[in-house]
């Protein structure tokens, strides 16, 4: 057993709020260095049209985390998950989901809002799942747990993946690295990032419709 | 009272059928059994899967080892088929001619002609040159898309874009004029440069019109008669697609290729015959019935054909440890077929379905050790085991109790490894014959021709039918039909096309469509199957002529299947014969015929005794 004292928390937190100290171990195809701007537009509304893909944010998403566990910009993130929808044919709505900082609730609240009925749910760290209105909340179409490994080419391909789902298709499932040593080397960050992203939470807070900005 | 009980081991299963003689009626049948045959058929492995079998049926009549009096084993037939399949056209592209492998998201639409050259060229390019823009990896969409629409502002004719990454769409959205635009073009660096090219997208849903026509190709580059018949290959290789490139250079061009594949000889008894394997399997079919009775079928030393037959005799020899001169290949079947192969020298992965020909070979052996099997298994249980009698009359007896039945009545036992058949006329006469090809085959070129290289999984395609996930509450099935689920699918088989596999739904990995999976399923079943019934009832047919056969019962572990037996069904009436699955003594289905035609074949005991 590991023993967690004071000092040790004390330590992480330090750590955490450096952010820059952990080694950057993804590699983003293309930097962009954007930065965006979300605009809140009200109650997210039940979508009707068919061609949208959902993709949910959790409450810290952009607002005050800006970077996901392994420090790509979410601006990026987001953006790759827009582009990867778009080249599909298929149109992204965002909408920031307050009541949870759980990804896979946050993203089946978002299917149900969802015209196609397909939701990307995604943490402040980078965890990811795409998820499907008919679905239990804790099931999922396709998960991305290790959020350390996902990459802005993996963001991309979610973002495809899930436009191929509403449109009726049978996409090969995004390959998911593993790497046994991610949950030693990042838990205590994970813990602390999810512990901020916990702050934000509303609690029966509605989800809030996004328009997204890149500069 | 004799209790007796009839082994039959096939390749697949061994069967039991038990009986009880004397008293009244002569032979009553008790229960059956069935196991899975351990082992290849025919070699002393097979005792396991015997004694199973036998277990199962003892128990069911409530009887044990030490009641039973005799077991009567099937002579098997000494015969073992193996398959191949060999390509033999082969596409080539050179100097880069052409883009033609379909990028699920083209972009723009239309036709667009010009010099190629890349992004980074296009600000040092002059006003009112016709460019086709060449975007490498690591360069962002919306970059391109600026990059393009300042020159275009220019004055440049941008006409059409060729792109790496999987951005089409992205660039197309983002263009104030939209031009044609190809992606997901893996190998970009080898687009040639400052040459003409053309690029041109469909609508969606749409082929291409214009790169897919040798007559469009002459228009775009203004080609001359004689060019215009060296464009024809690339026209062709290109229709269909919904997006393509065509590039012109001074040497390039598509090449389908024959690859020589060698002839066949086919040795009869009388004469031999030579085919080349390029003229297709109709042309070889047409041979082999000619050539008949086949003593033995060899390929041209050092082709794709000779190397085929060879490990065919190979595999067969190491099975059952004869001498490779020994094997004498009895029977051939030849299926035309197509296997999805990369194209050589493509620049983007394409893939071309290329012709092949699949071979199944049949090859007669000595006698299999049956002997070997009967005394294990006698010292094993210590019952008389007694070897009955040949496979094919054993079957035609137990086929012979299907209600509705009557002599002359002809089998068809389609099993995994070949296609057996056999005839017994109204005086008695029996005549079997055994053909290449069978249930093993269908599976090759389900498997080859979707692509799937995973055999395992072309047998359950083969074997049970298919349906589309359309919401994880409901399913299409391959007729049309919808079935609901109360409780949510899950979420692995959501919208995959599956199979039906005993209540389990198994999605299957490939972007096929369930239309085309059940078309290549249906083909294969009726290039083998149909063919195969209708060569091997000719051949026993006493007057050569099938219409002269009345019944005909099928047999056998594929008569099991969901849709063979409709199709010969359908295919023989075509003759007015009576065809249909067996139904062995009115209870069993098509299985359990040798079985039953054992025990049947026991020489009845005296009046009284027993």
């Amino acid at each position: 057993m590991m023993q967690i004292n004071e000092e040790m928390i004390r330590e992480i937190v330090t750590q955490v709020l450096q952010g820059v100290d952990l080694p950057q171990q993804a590699k983003p195809a293309v930097v962009g260095g954007r930065s965006m701007t979300l605009v809140e537009k009200g109650e997210a509304k039940p979508g009707t049209q068919a061609d949208e893909v959902v993709i949910a944010v959790t409450p810290a998403f952009g607002k005050f985390q800006h970077k996901t566990i392994v420090n790509i910009p979410l601006s990026d993130v987001l953006r790759e998950l827009i582009a990867g929808i778009e080249e599909q044919g298929l149109r992204a709505r965002i909408v920031r989901i307050l009541r949870t900082s759980d990804v896979a609730f946050a993203a089946h609240d978002a299917t149900r809002l969802s015209g196609s009925g397909i939701a990307i749910g995604i943490l402040s760290r980078g965890t990811t799942v795409i998820h499907q209105k008919d679905l239990p909340p804790l099931s999922n179409l396709e998960l991305f747990s290790q959020s350390p490994l996902i990459d802005l080419p993996t963001f991309r391909a979610i973002g495809s993946n899930a436009a191929r789902y509403a449109k009726g298709e049978s996409p090969t499932p995004v390959p998911t690295r593993n790497d046994q040593m991610a949950r030693p080397k990042y838990q205590a960050k994970a813990a602390v990032l999810h512990i901020k992203e916990t702050e934000h939470v509303v609690p029966g807070a509605k989800p809030i419709e996004l328009e997204v900005q890149f500069q | 009272m004799t209790i007796i009980a009839g082994i039959d081991i096939g390749n697949s299963t061994s069967e039991v059928c038990l009986a009880k003689f004397g008293g009244q009626a002569g032979v009553e049948f008790l229960t059956s059994g069935i196991a899975k045959t351990t082992g290849i058929k025919g070699t002393v492995a097979n005792l396991a899967g015997v004694v199973l079998a036998l277990n199962a049926a003892m128990d069911k009549a409530g009887l044990s080892t030490s009641d039973l009096d005799e077991i009567r084993l099937n002579e098997a037939t000494p015969v073992i088929g193996d398959i191949a399949m060999e390509t033999i056209t082969e596409t080539i592209i050179t100097e880069s001619t052409m883009i033609g492998h379909n990028p699920a998201t083209p972009g723009g639409i239309g036709l667009g002609v010009g010099v190629t050259r890349t992004i980074e060229a296009l600000a040092s390019t002059e006003a009112n040159e016709q460019i086709v823009c060449i975007i490498p990896q690591g360069v962002d969409y919306e970059a391109a898309a600026q990059t393009i629409n300042v020159a275009a502002a220019r004055g440049v004719g941008i006409q059409g874009a060729i792109v790496k990454q999987d951005d089409a769409v992205l660039i197309a959205n983002r263009l104030s004029r939209k031009i044609p635009v190809v992606d997901e073009v893996t190998l970009i660096d080898k687009v040639p440069l400052g040459m003409m090219a053309a690029v041109e997208v469909a609508e969606p849903g749409q082929t291409i019109k214009t790169l897919s026509n040798p007559y469009g190709i002459a228009t775009v580059f203004g080609l001359t008669p004689e060019e215009t018949k060296l464009v024809v290959p690339v026209a062709r290789a290109l229709i269909g697609n919904r997006s393509a490139v065509v590039v012109r250079t001074p040497a390039g061009d598509v090449k389908a290729r024959t690859i020589p594949a060698g002839v066949l000889t086919v040795f009869g008894e009388r004469t031999k015959a030579d085919i080349d394997v390029d003229a297709g399997a109709t042309k070889i079919m047409e041979v082999v019935e000619r050539v008949q009775a086949i003593e033995d079928v060899q390929g041209e030393a050092g082709t794709n054909v000779g190397g085929m037959l060879e490990r065919v005799r190979q595999v067969m020899g190491e099975l059952t440890g004869q001498a490779l001169s020994e094997m004498k290949i009895q029977d051939i079947l030849s299926v035309d077929t197509f296997i999805p192969q990369k194209v050589r020298g493509g620049l983007a992965e394409e893939f071309a379905l290329e012709n092949a020909v699949a071979l199944a070979a049949m090859v007669k052996t000595s006698r299999l050790p049956m002997q070997q099997i009967a005394d294990q298994l006698e010292k094993r249980l210590g019952v008389k085991v007694t070897i009955a009698g040949v496979e094919a009359n054993m079957a035609i007896q137990g086929a012979l109790t299907t209600p509705g039945t009557a002599k002359p009545l002809a089998i068809l036992d389609m099993g995994g490894g070949s296609t057996d058949a056999a005839i017994i006329t109204r005086d008695e006469r029996i005549l079997a014959i055994h053909l290449a090809g069978a249930g093993d085959m269908v599976t090759m070129l389900i498997n080859s021709e979707l692509g799937l290289n995973d055999f395992d999984l072309a047998e359950d395609i083969k074997k049970y039918s298919l349906a589309k996930v359309e919401s994880l509450y409901h399913i299409r099935l391959e007729d049309g039909t919808v079935r609901f689920y109360e409780q949510h699918l899950p979420p692995e088989v959501f919208a995959r096309v599956v199979i039906l596999k005993d209540g389990y739904l198994v999605p299957i990995p490939s972007d096929h469509p369930l239309e085309r999976i059940r078309y290549v399923r249906r083909e294969a079943k009726k290039r083998v199957f149909v063919t195969n019934a209708l060569r091997a009832l000719a051949r026993v047919a006493p007057t050569g002529n099938i219409r002269h056969i009345d019944f005909v019962v099928l047999v056998g572990g594929s008569a099991l299947d969901f849709e063979i037996p409709e199709m010969v069904t359908d295919a023989l009436a075509e003759y007015g014969i009576v065809c249909g699955g067996g139904n062995i003594r009115g209870v069993e289905g098509p299985r359990n015929a040798v079985a039953t035609g054992l025990v049947l074949s026991y020489p009845k005991p005296e009046a009284g005794g027993g």
